[in-house]
């Protein structure tokens, strides 16, 4: 027989026999992905709104010192998290925490560290591009802004932020799609996921390559509609490429019929005029 | 003699230790067309900036209706909400329709509902020839659309003193026209305007008042008349008469 039809009826069988436990380890890995990529989103633009606060050389003493504390604290924040293994960190607390406190701290339920865990990662991945999202809006909105006497806050929520979350939805998919993958690691402090099926599916059956195939179409399925989904959301903040004309009362005048009397339509083409 | 609004009292700007800005003193009372002009890099947009504390004075005074508002009394963003802005760059908000960017200032920061706020954005959109364009996003509008809405913008918050930075700078050539004609609607109507431009057809016969500029200072001003009549100082009359060979 052909190996690869030999591979098709092995799948089949393997989910015949084990589909709901496939689609169990799917759920908590979509489940997971989805959850801690929007709770680090919204670190991540806590992060990032908190340190874009500009700080004049008007500014009181306490504020400065404050909004300078703020900026080294979620500057260190974002180097450890970003700087060690997300596998280590579930280690250090899952099982250092009640160890190093003589157990006073310890989690009992594996979604709330593995929410932790990836949610913290995912901030500290994201309050870098949120950051980096809110700079890279044209400055000159903000003067805009200014100039009409917005402040900060209604700026920042009315006409940053907006912007900012439309120039990084492809980070987001980035980072939910590394969470789809990278819960995976999870499996150290006991978190069965999608991949943590295949371990056991394949150990009690050995059929490790249909399983593996079947895990790479599910992990392709969980990242392909995702991707999707992204994208319709970035046309539809985009809004419409064309635009219809709001017919009015045709009598009204309008500044746009107007012409200046005696003087030519260009001014600046104007050479005898100034002599 | 009509009320004084804004009086800039020995204005200097710094940039580290980059003198912008030297003992700039003049006034604008209601329905003044103010025109500056000057030649590059002179610190007429520095000028402008500084009137709407889009930078912060080295020293010197800015005083609007007798309040000093370099000073603490007041909130930058209250007094720039009375204070408008047209820059060569448009700055219109690039999320939000036409109608959008004429209300959001009206409902955030004057506190208008949403139904008189639309009903004045209308209003001063009719008044540049933009109502149709409502609907539009500011990246499908021509330079000059664009112009002609951020005029409308900065009107509907109703501002007593209008800044406009070099307008048409930014314009192609057939457009400057569409834009110079509103701001010249604007002065008939009796609008306070201070106006940087490099168009001396404009500040010739239009304004009312010419400050002419030169590195940091204000080396000459006038009535049209005497600027571009008479102009007493030397570099004025060179300025100007690179202007006159086109
Ligand atoms: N933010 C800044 N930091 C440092 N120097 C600045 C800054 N803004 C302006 N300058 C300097 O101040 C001087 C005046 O600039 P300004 O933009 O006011 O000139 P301008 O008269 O408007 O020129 P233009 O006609 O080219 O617009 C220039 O030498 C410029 O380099
Ligand atoms: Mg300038």
């Amino acid at each position: 027989m052909n190996v690869f039809s030999k591979l098709g009826s092995d799948m089949v069988a393997l989910w015949a026999k084990y589909g709901s436990v496939y689609l169990g380890g799917i759920g908590r890995t979509l489940g997971l992905a989805i959850i801690a990529t929007f709770i680090g989103c919204l670190i991540g633009f806590l992060c990032g709104i908190l340190t874009t606060i500009p700080c004049a050389k008007t500014d009181n003493a306490v504020k400065k010192f404050f909004l300078g504390l703020l900026r080294v604290i979620i500057r260190i924040y974002v180097e450890v998290f970003r700087g060690t293994p997300m596998i280590l960190q579930a280690v250090f607390i899952f099982y250092g925490l009640p160890y190093f406190t003589s157990n006073a701290f310890k989690f009992t339920n594996l979604w709330a560290v593995a929410i932790t865990v990836v949610s913290v990662n995912t901030g500290a991945y994201m309050a870098e591009s949120v950051r980096g999202g809110i700079i890279s809006v044209d400055p000159g909105q903000n003067e805009g802004a200014m100039a009409i006497g917005m402040t900060h806050w209604q700026t920042m929520i009315n006409v940053i932020l907006p912007q900012a979350f439309r120039n990084i939805i492809p980070q987001i998919g980035n980072n939910y799609i590394i969470n789809v993958k990278d819960t995976s690691v999870m499996f150290i402090i006991g978190f069965s996921d999608f991949f943590a099926v295949h371990k056991g599916v394949a150990g009690a059956t050995y059929l490790y390559f249909p399983s593996a195939t079947i895990e790479m179409v599910g992990y392709l399925t969980l990242t392909l509609v995702a991707s999707f989904l992204l994208r319709l959301l970035e046309k539809k903040i985009e809004g419409k490429s064309n635009y219809e004309l709001v017919q009015k009362d045709a009598l009204t005048p309008t500044a746009g019929n107007y012409t200046l009397k005696d003087k030519p339509k260009n001014p600046n083409k104007d050479e005898e005029g100034l002599k | 003699m009509s009320e004084t609004i804004l009086e800039i009292k020995h204005l200097s700007k710094n940039f580290g230790n980059h003198e912008v800005l030297k003992d700039i003193d003049f006034t604008v009372n209601k329905g003044d067309v103010t025109t500056v002009i000057g030649a590059s890099g002179s610190g007429k947009s520095t000028l402008l900036r500084c009137i709407n504390l889009l930078e912060i004075p080295t020293s010197g005074s800015i005083i609007f209706h007798g309040q000093d508002v370099t000073g603490r009394g007041i909130k930058p963003s209250v007094y720039r909400s009375k204070v408008g802005m047209v820059f060569q760059s448009f700055n219109l908000f690039s999320n939000m329709t036409v109608l959008k960017n004429c209300m959001i200032g009206q409902i955030k920061v004057l506190k208008r509902s949403p139904a008189d706020a639309h009903r004045n954005a209308m209003k001063y959109l009719d008044k540049v020839g933009m109502s149709e364009y409502i609907k539009a996003l500011p990246r499908q509008l021509s330079g000059g659309q664009k112009q002609r809405v951020a005029i409308a913008r900065a009107l509907a918050m109703e501002p007593e003193v209008l800044l406009f930075d070099e307008p048409t700078s930014a314009l192609d050539p057939e457009m400057v026209g569409e834009v110079l004609d509103v701001m010249d609607k604007l002065a008939h109507e009796g609008t306070t305007m201070i106006v940087v431009t490099h168009e001396m057809a404009f500040a010739r016969d239009v304004s009312n008042h010419v400050v002419y500029m030169n590195s940091g200072v204000i080396c000459e001003h006038g009535t049209p008349g005497e600027i571009f009549g008479h102009p007493q100082k030397k570099e004025t009359q060179d300025f100007l008469s690179r202007f006159r060979k086109g």
